[in-house]
């Protein structure tokens, strides 16, 4: 498990509908922010990219520091960004490729909103658990 | 592709990589030229830089070119040295502070847009001094010691003609200790061109003196290395502004001095030195030799800033030799020989010198404008290594950077240069900041525009800013950045950037901005705890700060929720409480609709109405004048964990009139507190009454505030929004027409198509009559069967009397009006039993009763200033919750209004938790069984169980009744022997046996006296005197005719009963005020339509004395049968004779002995139980069974007919005679007959009839003959 990881998902509009400090450093208020502010700075990068290949996973695309951005565009261009210190690549794209599939649970219940805020806290429990499996 | 001379770069790198002068002049020569306010340097130095020098150049190739530019550089030998590091970077922070002050943006000027931003040019946005600091960055790097073109080419020696002994000041001032450290410890070669020159200050006087010295100059230091300057210094200090001649004397003196002795001294030194390096290191011998030289060399010198190089080592003369070749512009010499001695200074691991020629190799390539991927590898090469020879060499890697950067953007490769910006942030906070600036500009600038990165680099320079306390750069980055981040979604991100630039705006005290700033970070619910807390307090410390009260139209604290607003408004309807108005319309709609006025009605009233009122507000709300409207707003607070704040909320309305409004707001911590006033436009403040209301609101909390507005005169009020106040500074403002949201009017009669802004207008009337109603002891909790009595007060305050009263009560099970009679008397005792009271009324009333409407009687009325009190009974029939709707109509009198009646809403809820509530527990389980009693005719066995369900409660029983005047009720034992308390205990449970006797009405008019009937037991201790309550008056009766409504169908032949008990006396003192004192359980439809509707008794003789010797005895029998059912029956009897005496005996013990078991099973009265010679005769007669059964003959047979058949009439009793021949003394069971028995089918019956037809067995009957003697 990294010790920071922080995981967005990132709709098409840019706007964030699901956020989740996964790492198992200390949550501290400052570094939240900084993660925000990093994982925002990175879509202009994913906006160049995404288009380049016909991957979702576009593996590592910027980073910050030693923060590394990692970002997976699903069909919809919705983005799943991922904040994280270590280099995992496989770990990475097998939890980008698990979260895509409850992502896709999410989008068949017909009373979510596509494009709106994921409130499910069965996706979040499933989410954080994929995360402590794969990162 | 442009020349790479005129980009910025290219002139950057010629401006600042040309030949150097060092300049040593006497103090004279300072002091002539302070006359004119100028140094000596600073008077030659525009004079340096020549733009068509066209100089021809011939260096180590044999093909001369011509240089057009040049340009050399003038230094005091003092200044000569590498710069201090703490000076340069005060200097730096000086041209930062000013930039900053400069640029400050206006307070009031809107925040930058982004698409403003990016349609301007890059020369509009990028900030001027960007381009002064680099420069002035690059500079305080200037004379370093492993690079040569810092290193003087050339030596001015400069002596005024007032020196004395002017040749020995020459030598003397080459000799000093004043020279820069480089030419005494042999970095650089002592030898370099010297130029000799003497100021000559005219106004001193005639030039003979200087010419004479010139002269001897030039006997001593040769003829073309001397020259006389001679210059004009103004009087007094005075410098007039004109063209000199001496300017075009200055000019030519120092372009003969580059053209006719640098160049020409360059050109020597780089043709000499091309000549050794050639020698010593072309060709593949030398290169060879060199590596094993290099080789040998490795292990003995390790330092980490690598060998020591002197100005003879083949290293440096290597490296002057690119550095003349550069300056004058041989880029193809200079690259040669700066990749030689790179591979040199690589494998001395001289890592600094190593950078330095890769650095100079990639701005060869890039004059040369070749191989530009090369150029940019060596950049980054120089620059890497820069960076990994640490702080030591930062200015270099920054300078390093900064050329990459420029030659990056000349490639137009924007995002590069911005990543390389980035990299130059090294330890030193303030440079970066403004490095990360530019780096943000970058990021702006490129195409396409990378906006999330220009933000985020912003924030990060801004923050960088901040912590060099140059709190305008940061506050001019951030507002930039909120041009990108504004609206959005990223919250922790745009609440760092309004939070710090509101905090920074505050530190420089302008904290009207501030507050713009804070304003925006209010609502966020997505922060802990601690940065709510925090942002709340800075806010309002802020806002204090500021003195002055805001009023902002998107306070977002606390957060209203606008489709909780309720506005509720009395026209006709009024209500006597809140809860009472929550109440759906259609609920008092339905339990009005027989009450007020029909249709008709109402269309005259509307009509009066659209005669009265102007058209425009035809569909407006009407309210009364003088009296309150209120308005729910509910506030919350899920925004903040804590944090808290203090306002007030008004209620925003113009002209106008009338309405509450419920508001919700939701807020924060519980210290702060709300105060909630209405506000009202204009000038009418006193027409109007305002209700002030203060409330706080924790974290997370909503609350719903009531708003209540009365207008005090005619007219139309428009509610328009509402305000509140936060720490009593900050006034929020809601407009609620402006919101569209749905607004749900709870009382409005209105059309589906209704705009908000109608629901919103009220016309306010003329003062009416509004009655006020309430019941004061309305229990709490109660128990089931509680029966009260209650007043209702109803409240007249206005000036006119009301009349033509009715109530409707939703539920007259629970509760319902009593007699005006009732209203003083003494509760409990008023329902007891008297003597002379006239039945016929109580029954009169409840008839009236059932029509649901109570009409006041018509000389009621409520007079002005008074109130009327009304009696009303509570009976909790059921336990569980109860609602309670109660409705009065009343007409005014004397009013000539356009409303006619009004009614008045009273909601009791019996399970809310609000003031009125009530739960209504389980307290007495009550039930009963009815058998009939075989033997005689419409007589029942009764059993009651009674369980007391309550944990703690002591009932003392008090009676039982049956309800009609057909049924006598008479306990089988004495409640003494049952119950000796008679109480129940919490749990106990109680079995009765009681008899129950059909009277008929048929009979005797004495007998119907209801005063002689036994309907009613009591049960309580024998000695009781207390009266019995009678439950054939009201209210009981009109209760117990709810009950029977509820609990199912009336029908005949049922019996219902009432039990009464009383809470145990011991109870009473220590119990609440509102303790219940009765309680009245009734049961109903105890039915007896299970059983057969044929019942039968035999009567006769039971003993009797005949002499057998004369003759058999015949005995007469009676047999009554009583058709019970509504039907017409044929009843069939036959009579059989005894089979065998065998089973005869069988029979009579097995009817003995069954007894017990269908007491089990049912209710059987065993016959002539209360008979004492019954056991006597049973033994006997078992004796005498046993005796008479040796003997095989019966002992009587029936005689007359066998079988008799009758027709029986609904209701009707027909007797049968029987007889029968005994022919022994003895004991007989006359048991051995049956009845047939077939109803009639009627219509009517067809549902309830479960039997049509039956057969019954004989019951025993005993007869005994004796032997006469």
């Amino acid at each position: 498990m990294t010790s920071t990881a922080c995981f967005i998902i990132v709709s098409r509009n840019d706007i964030p509908i699901y956020e989740a400090e996964v790492g198992s450093a200390a949550k501290r208020e400052d570094a939240a922010q900084l993660h925000q502010f990093v994982l925002h700075a990175a879509l202009d990068i994913v906006q160049d990219l995404a288009w380049t290949t016909s991957a979702m996973f576009l593996k590592a695309i910027d980073r910050f520091n030693d923060l590394v951005v990692s970002v997976y565009v699903t069909a919809g261009h919705t983005r799943f960004m991922l904040l994280h210190d270590s280099r995992n690549e496989d770990g990475i794209k097998s939890f980008f490729q698990e979260v895509h599939e409850l992502y896709i649970k999410i989008l068949l219940n017909p009373l979510y909103l596509p494009g709106s805020r994921i409130t499910s806290s069965h996706f979040d429990t499933k989410v954080r658990a994929l995360a402590r499996k794969y990162l | 592709m442009v020349d790479p001379a005129n980009t910025p770069l290219g002139k950057m790198l010629l401006e600042e990589i040309t030949p150097v002068v060092m300049v040593l002049c006497t103090p004279l020569v300072e002091e002539s030229c302070l006359k004119n306010g100028l140094s000596f340097v600073q008077m030659l130095s525009p004079f340096c830089d020549f733009t068509n020098i066209d100089v021809p150049v011939r260096t180590a190739s044999d093909q001369p070119y011509r240089l057009h530019k040049f340009k050399i550089r003038l230094f005091y030998a003092s200044d000569i040295r590498q710069p201090n590091l703490e000076v340069a970077k005060e200097r730096l922070k000086q041209v930062i502070t000013k930039a900053g002050e400069d640029d400050f943006p206006e307070i009031y000027s809107d925040l930058p847009q982004v698409n403003d931003l990016l349609s301007r040019h890059e020369s509009e946005i990028l900030p001027t001094w960007f381009q002064f600091f680099n420069k002035e960055l690059v500079r305080t790097l200037s004379f370093s010691d492993h690079e040569a073109f810092d290193h003087p080419v050339a030596c001015l020696l400069v002596v005024s003609s007032r020196d004395e002994e002017s040749i020995n000041r020459f030598i003397d001032l080459f000799n000093t200790n004043k020279l820069p450290s480089f030419l005494s410890d042999g970095a650089m070669d002592p030898k370099v061109l010297k130029h000799y020159l003497l100021v000559h200050d005219n106004q001193d006087g005639a030039s003979e003196k200087a010419t004479k010295i010139l002269t001897e100059m030039r006997s001593t230091f040769g003829p073309n290395d001397c020259q006389l300057l001679c210059i004009n210094s103004s009087q007094d200090g005075q410098t007039r502004h004109k063209d000199t001649p001496w300017s075009t004397f200055i000019k030519n003196l120092m372009q003969e001095l580059s053209s006719k002795h640098i160049i020409p001294y360059m050109e020597q030194k780089i043709r000499l030195l091309n000549q050794q390096v050639s020698s010593t290191r072309k060709g593949f011998r030398n290169q060879f030799k060199n590596l094993w030289w290099r080789k040998g060399k490795e292990d003995a010198l390790d330092t980490t800033n690598g060998p020591v190089y002197t100005f003879s080592s083949i290293e440096s003369q290597i490296r002057v030799l690119g550095d003349y070749a550069f300056m004058l512009r041989d880029y193809e010499l200079a690259v040669s020989s700066y990749r030689l001695i790179s591979t040199d200074y690589k494998l001395d691991k001289a890592w600094k010198r190593y950078a330095g020629v890769q650095e100079m190799i990639g701005l060869t390539y890039f004059m040369l404008d070749q191989s530009r991927k090369e150029a940019e590898y060596c950049m980054e090469n120089a620059f890497n290594t820069y960076l990994k020879l640490g702080s030591a060499v930062q200015q270099n890697a920054t300078r390093c950077g900064l050329w990459w950067i420029e030659m990056l953007k000349t490639r137009n490769q924007i995002k590069e240069a911005a990543t390389v910006y980035f990299r130059i942030c090294g330890e030193d906070l303030l440079h970066s900041a403004v490095m990360l600036e530019q780096a943000s500009f970058c990021y702006l600038l490129s195409k396409p525009p990378m906006l999330h990165k220009y933000g985020f680099h912003l924030v990060l320079s801004g923050d960088h800013y901040k912590k060099c306390d140059q709190i305008k750069h940061a506050i001019r980055t951030y507002r930039n950045a909120v041009s990108v981040y504004r609206g959005t979604t990223w919250n922790l991100i745009k609440d760092r950037v309004h939070f710090h630039i509101g905090q920074w705006y505050a530190s420089l005290g302008m904290y009207d901005v501030a507050v713009t700033h804070m304003l925006e970070i209010l609502a966020s619910s997505h922060q802990s705890k601690t940065s709510q807390e925090l942002f709340l307090r800075d806010f309002l410390h802020i806002v204090q700060k500021t003195g002055k009260t805001f009023e902002v139209l998107k306070l977002q604290l606390p957060v209203i929720n606008i489709s909780s607003l309720k506005v509720i408004f009395e026209d006709h309807r009024t209500y006597a409480s809140p809860a009472a108005a929550s109440i759906k319309e259609g609920v008092w709609r339905s339990l009005e609709e027989d009450m007020i006025p029909s249709l008709s009605a109402k269309s005259n009233w509307l009509d009066v109405q659209s005669k009265l009122i102007p058209r425009k507000y035809k569909e407006s709300n009407i309210c009364v004048a003088g009296e309150a409207n209120s308005s729910n707003v509910e506030p919350q607070n899920d925004e903040y964990k804590t944090s808290t704040s203090t306002g007030y909320v008004w209620l925003l309305s113009t002209y106008m009139y009338n309405a509450y409004i419920y508001i919700c707001l939701y807020v924060l911590m519980c210290v702060y507190v709300f105060t909630i006033i209405l506000s009202f436009g204009r000038d009418i403040n006193s027409s109007l009454v305002l209700l002030e209301v203060d409330f706080s609101l924790e974290g997370g909390e909503t609350i719903l505030v009531q708003l209540t507005v009365t207008p005090r005169v005619e007219g139309v009020l428009t509610i328009v929004g509402v305000k509140w106040k936060l720490s009593s500074s900050v006034v929020g403002l809601h407009n609620f027409e402006s919101n569209s949201v749905n607004k749900r009017i709870a009382k409005g009669r209105r059309k589906p198509k209704h705009s908000p802004s109608a629901d919103l207008k009220f016309i306010v009337i003329k003062s009416l009559p509004r009655l006020q109603g309430f019941i004061p002891s309305l229990p709490e909790k109660t128990y089931a069967g509680d029966l009260r009595h209650l007043v209702l007060e109803l409240n007249n305050q206005s000036k006119f009397p009301v009349k033509n009263l009715k109530m409707k009560i939703s539920n007259p099970r629970f509760l319902n009006a009593g007699n005006q009679s009732y209203l003083n008397v003494e509760f409990s005792a008023c329902l007891e039993k008297k003597l002379n009271v006239e039945q016929s009324g109580g029954h009169a009333n409840a008839k009236k009763m059932l029509q649901n409407v109570f009409h006041f009687p018509e000389d009621i009325s409520v007079q002005e200033e008074t109130s009327l009190s009304w009696p009303l009974w509570f009976h909790a029939a059921v336990p569980g919750n109860i609602s309670l709707y109660i409705t009065v109509y009343y007409e005014m009198e004397n009013v000539s209004s356009i409303m006619k009646f009004r009614t008045l809403r009273m909601h009791y809820n019996l399970n809310f938790a609000l003031t009125f509530a009530i739960y209504v527990l389980p307290s007495l389980d009550v039930s009963f069984e009815l058998s009939p009693c075989p033997s005689r005719l419409e007589e029942f066995l009764l059993r009651m169980d009674v369980v007391n369900k309550t944990s703690s409660e002591c009932f003392q029983i008090h009676q039982l009744s049956s309800v009609g005047q057909q049924w006598d009720v008479s306990l089988l034992q004495p409640v003494d022997s049952i119950l000796p308390s008679q109480s129940l205990f919490a749990g106990q449970v109680l079995s009765c046996f009681f008899m129950l006797k059909y009277h008929r009405k048929s009979s005797t008019s004495e007998d119907s006296n209801p005063l002689f009937l036994q309907s009613d037991v009591r049960l309580g201790p024998p000695g009781n005197s207390e009266a019995l309550f009678d439950v054939c008056s009201s209210p009981l009766a009109d209760f117990h005719d709810y009950e029977r409504l509820y609990q199912g169908m009336s029908c005949q032949g049922n019996v219902d009963f009432v039990f009464i008990t009383q809470l145990w006396r011991g109870n009473i003192d220590s119990g609440a005020p509102h303790r219940p004192l009765l309680f009245s359980h009734h049961v109903c439809h105890s039915s007896l339509s299970s059983f057969s509707p044929i019942s039968w008794s035999v009567d006769g003789p039971r003993t009797i004395q005949h002499n057998f010797s004369a003759s058999p005895c015949g005995v007469n029998l009676k047999m009554t049968i009583n058709n019970s059912s509504d039907a017409a029956s044929s009843v069939h009897v036959k009579t059989f004779d005894p089979p065998s005496s065998n089973s005869q005996s069988i029979d009579a013990t097995a009817s003995q002995s069954g007894l017990p078991l269908e007491n089990q099973a049912g209710w059987f009265s065993i016959p002539a139980v209360n008979d004492t010679k019954v056991i006597t005769t049973d033994a006997l007669a078992k004796r005498i069974t046993k005796s008479v059964s040796l003997e095989s003959a019966p002992q009587f047979i029936w005689t007359g007919s066998s079988s008799t058949k009758l027709k029986l009439q609904p209701r009707a009793t027909a007797e049968v005679p029987l007889q029968i021949c005994v022919f022994a003394p003895g004991i007989y069971d006359l048991s051995n007959y049956a009845l047939n028995w077939n109803l009639a089918p009627i219509e009517e019956s067809q549902g309830e009839a479960n039997k049509s037809s039956g057969e019954c067995q004989g019951y025993p009957y005993y007869l005994t003959v004796l032997q006469s003697t």
